[in-house]
């Protein structure tokens, strides 16, 4: 009993600070470091511009494209409602700063200056010019983002000019590779991708990137390298739009996404947009 | 300044400890942080590895381990839990402890930066293994990274991490084993 007494008394207070120090990692962990992205949220408080960026310059020929855009999208939902197409709400964004970089250079994220009480959710999409990932964690007043560019995300895309599908993934910089369906699909340099209707965490037709070049004889599947749109590696601030509502059901939180294998590439793309169970892909024809 | 001399025991723990925790927080404070001139490739010096061998270089196998875990864990929490960073940072603490640096190379701002620059490499790797036995595990599941694309990046970033963390390894390093000592001397000076 004394010698027992003894070694507490020698060793108790160390013994007592492993316990703790281990004990609060453990808890760091377990609450994916709230506590350390809250107190680093209110320390770069000060530095991080919260202020929406004033309008941009724009030109005169921006202003009328995007006048032109907006009435050509407005005639389109008027139309896919005529058709029956489920219609969907055009979304407000939030606005949010980028407050940090990942914390490891083995996962692409970001860290944003908003979080839960200014209505960010787990599955919002950030995009900047096209989009730049998905919020896959949320604080109060942080929110981490998980980069189109890690190669842990996967996005169902789609050509808009020949309406050729396949899947992009990450390539870790300002480019990512998407993979075809089809053994020889119709693309070239310069066409823009978007995502497509049977991505189930991405609403359709998001830009992504515009195709850099084209690889047909990769095998298994023919590849091309999409130069985002989003300037990935100097992100200053994001909008974030709530999540699509295929997107709410708590089961697809997983990092990637599953695309599925298309044969009819040129029809409309509504026809597919409820079919959302993944088949296997990348076995072209 | 505080004289350490004249605090009481447990005071002095207590400053200790205090220090200890702060420089760790600050540490994970500056992680996701991407400041002018300390960023090579958009690669950050690896600090929490930094605070790892400054732990361990003057300590046990044991608490050089434990730190690594402890500190391991937190970044977990910071990024994603799989594969998880407390293997190479215990395992960094654990070989950092073994070296028994005042044993065999003289202390000096060298020698710390050499062996930060190794276990950056060694810490790099040890998470690629990770990442190739995960492609192993689930083959064919979408979301992986292939094996070539683990091995190249590997190459990139375990260069440059280890690069840049033992440049700066001296700033973490110096004051956080001057402290150290100072408490150390203090310590065995009043018993």
């Amino acid at each position: 009993m004394y010698t027992l007494r003894r070694w507490w008394d020698r060793n108790g207070i160390r013994l007592g600070l492993i316990v703790a120090a281990i004990a609060c990692s453990w808890a760091i962990r377990q609450t994916q470091g709230a506590a350390i992205f809250e107190l680093y949220q209110f320390l770069t408080r000060p530095f991080a511009n919260l202020a929406i960026p004033s309008e941009p310059t724009k030109d005169v020929l921006t202003q009328e494209l995007q006048q032109r855009l907006a009435e050509l999208e407005s005639q389109n939902r008027q139309l896919r409602e005529l058709v029956g197409y489920t219609a969907e709400q055009p979304n407000e964004g939030i606005v949010a700063p980028v407050i940090g970089r990942s914390p490891d250079h083995w996962w692409q994220q970001i860290i944003l200056g908003r979080g839960s009480q200014d209505g960010i959710r787990v599955g919002a999409i950030a995009a900047n010019g096209g989009i730049v990932g998905r919020v896959t964690e949320v604080t109060a007043h942080s929110s981490r983002v998980l980069l189109i560019s890690d190669p842990t995300s996967q996005v169902g895309v789609t050509i808009t000019r020949s309406r050729f599908m396949g899947y992009v993934r990450g390539q870790g910089a300002n480019r990512v590779i998407m993979e075809f369906f089809d053994k020889v699909p119709d693309v070239r340099p310069g066409d823009v991708v978007t995502t497509s209707s049977i991505s189930r965490r991405f609403q359709p037709g998001l830009p992504i990137g515009i195709v850099e070049s084209v690889n047909l004889n990769k095998s298994p599947a023919p590849e091309a390298v999409v130069e985002l749109s989003a300037p990935i590696s100097h992100l200053e601030w994001v909008m974030v739009y709530p999540l699509p509502q295929a997107a709410a059901d708590p089961t697809n939180l997983s990092a990637e996404d599953e695309p599925q294998e298309s044969n009819a590439l040129s029809q409309p793309s509504g026809s597919q947009s409820d079919n959302s169970d993944s088949q296997s892909r990348g076995e072209g024809f | 300044m505080i004289d350490l001399y004249e605090l009481h025991p447990n005071t002095r723990r207590i400053l200790d400890c205090l220090v200890t925790a702060g420089s760790v927080l600050i540490c994970l404070l500056l992680l996701p942080t991407r400041l002018p001139g300390m960023e090579l490739l958009s690669v950050n010096p690896n600090w929490l590895l930094i605070w790892v061998v400054a732990w361990s270089v003057k300590r046990t196998m044991f608490q050089g381990a434990l730190a690594g875990l402890t500190l391991g864990f937190i970044q977990d929490g910071m990024t994603s839990p799989s594969p998880t960073h407390a293997l190479g940072l215990a395992i960094v603490g654990l070989l950092t402890a073994r070296i028994q640096k005042q044993r065999y190379i003289k202390e000096d701002f060298i020698s710390i930066a050499l062996i930060v620059f190794g276990m950056a490499v060694l810490a790099e790797t040890v998470t690629a293994i990770q990442f190739s036995l995960g492609t192993v595990g689930a083959e064919a599941e979408g979301g992986q990274r292939t094996l070539s694309e683990i091995w190249i990046y590997h190459q990139q970033i375990a260069l440059s991490s280890a690069i840049l963390s033992s440049l700066w390894a001296p700033v973490l390093y110096y004051p956080l084993s001057r402290w150290w000592e100072q408490i150390q001397i203090s310590e065995q000076a009043q018993t």
